[in-house]
């Protein structure tokens, strides 16, 4: 069965894209950066949000404007369990009540304001944000991640950018296969995803690539023959990755968190997380500085990809071969996040599996990589 | 505002394959010989004694009946200009 050719021109479709953000916990970084005493300034989901510790321990996240005069409760102090603006000294409880005005008898009715749920998990802040204001159900959750704070893995190793443009750029990337090869260097062998519930999977199997430069050793130390990576977003913003590097004689096991929360409709805040555990073959130093490698690694991943992002356009009907992944499935997955929970249809939830046949493109890439490393050895027989 | 994959109009659509160990009916498509699209439904999850097992596998028995599926032409192969599918390991 082949379809009729076609001379229309295609023509690439995108749609406004909505302000609506959405719902589900947001990674927002280390936990502990938050708990210094001080209020943090979050711009997410279109809003101005302050971030803040109280003496209590509980860290609280409300709308930055002060439902006063609307001074910026993140210029402001936190005073006990409180945060205290900065404008006339109005007291802001983590549930976004108004506990107190130093210089009134009373507090006015109606003195609440927008609090969101938070939540401690793997030592990171996550918040929750939801267009329908409700609660976060108890089933929807982030996993607990096992080597996270035990003493035979590394600590977190983490970065954060703003990427100007909007987050579902990131997510299309889960089952983009070739744009590994061909913009990260990596070499899939393997590709499969699962989408279900509120997860989203992809399994990608690799082979090291020796056309491209990376300075890991370059001959020098084990050699690295290839990479097993189940990574799962687990709601609509985080993703943890198990990712394994196979080394001659054994194997490297880290963690990797990909995750993200949009600022406004056009940007996002880009976050990577990183733990290796210790082995015979790694202890906690070579760990360490092994950490420190993939991490810098990863950023320059996340480069490559916001080199693409700036330049490109948002495209609603990508036209695709059938070696590329499930792209509208993904995206079909996604909008469960965006739409209010009644409207939730089981077209975006039920298990979806796509495996990609990579017979061609691995001959394909074989022959590139061949073609690299001839011209490369010709180039250095010229030098 | 959800959009349909256009390979499943200009290729072929996903056709129903029933699981030959559990009452599971999936609709499944196969672009290549080694290429599987499965789309399952609360029920048929439900159904299949592996998946809860194996969240990340699939069902070896419903593999082999989209393998037969397809050698029956039951389902069809939408470029079978790929390796005789004898030799196609049944797991990766
Ligand atoms: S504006 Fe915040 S106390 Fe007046
Ligand atoms: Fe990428
Ligand atoms: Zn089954």
């Amino acid at each position: 069965m082949t379809a009729v050719e076609s001379d229309a021109i295609r023509r690439i479709e995108a749609e406004a894209i909505s302000s609506r953000f959405a719902r589900g916990w947001h990674c927002l970084g280390p936990a502990e950066k938050f708990k210094d005493g001080k209020p943090h300034t979050v711009h997410a989901f279109g809003q101005k949000l302050v971030v803040f510790t109280g003496g209590d321990g509980k860290t609280n996240v409300l709308d930055a404007y002060c439902r006063h005069m609307g001074g910026d409760l993140s210029q402001g102090t936190v005073k006990g369990d409180e945060i205290a603006c900065p404008f006339h000294d109005w007291r802001w409880g983590g549930d976004g009540r108004c506990k107190k005005i130093p210089y009134s008898r009373r507090v006015p009715l109606r003195a609440r304001t927008a609090a969101f749920p938070t939540m401690e998990k793997n030592q990171l802040l996550f918040v929750w944000n939801d267009p329908e204001g409700k609660q976060p159900p108890d089933d929807v959750t982030i996993p607990v991640i096992e080597g996270v704070g035990r003493d035979d893995w590394t600590q977190w190793r983490w970065t954060e950018q703003i990427v100007h443009t909007n987050a579902r750029e990131v997510i299309d990337n889960v089952v983009d296969m070739a744009h590994f090869f061909y913009i990260h260097n990596s070499f899939p062998t393997y590709f499969k995803n699962i989408f279900e519930g509120q997860t989203a999977i992809q399994i990608m199997k690799g082979k090291s690539r020796p056309d491209a430069r990376r300075d890991d050793g370059g001959g020098k130390g084990p050699r690295m023959l290839g990479n097993t990576s189940v990574a799962a977003y687990h709601g609509p913003s985080f993703m943890i990755d198990e990712l394994t590097y196979h080394y001659e004689g054994y194997d490297l096991t880290s963690i990797l968190i990909n995750c993200h929360y949009p600022i406004d409709e056009n940007s996002f805040s880009l976050h990577s997380g990183i733990i290796v555990q210790h082995s015979d073959k790694l202890p906690a130093a070579a760990a360490e500085a092994t950490a420190e490698k993939l991490s810098t690694f990863i950023l320059a991943g996340f480069q490559q990809d916001v080199e693409i992002w700036k330049n490109k356009t948002r495209i609603d009907n990508p036209l695709l071969c059938e070696e590329d992944g499930p792209v509208y499935q993904l995206r079909r997955w996604y909008e469960q996040f965006y739409v209010d929970v009644a409207d939730v249809t089981p077209e975006m939830t039920d298990r979806f599996e796509y495996e990609i046949d990579t017979t061609r493109p691995v001959e394909s890439w074989e022959r590139e990589v061949e073609e690299n490393l001839k011209r490369r050895e010709a180039e250095e027989a010229r030098a | 505002m959800i959009r349909e994959d256009e390979r499943l109009l200009d290729g072929g659509p996903l056709l129903p394959v029933r699981c030959r160990t559990c009452a599971a009916e999936v609709l499944a498509r196969k672009a290549s010989w080694e290429q599987t699209s499965i789309q399952w439904t609360a029920e048929a999850a439900a159904a299949c004694h592996e998946l809860g097992a194996d969240p990340l596998g699939t069902c070896g028995a419903l593999r082999s009946a989209i393998q037969e599926a397809a050698l029956a032409g039951t389902i069809t192969v939408l470029d079978e200009h790929t390796p005789d599918p004898s030799t196609i390991p049944h797991d990766h």
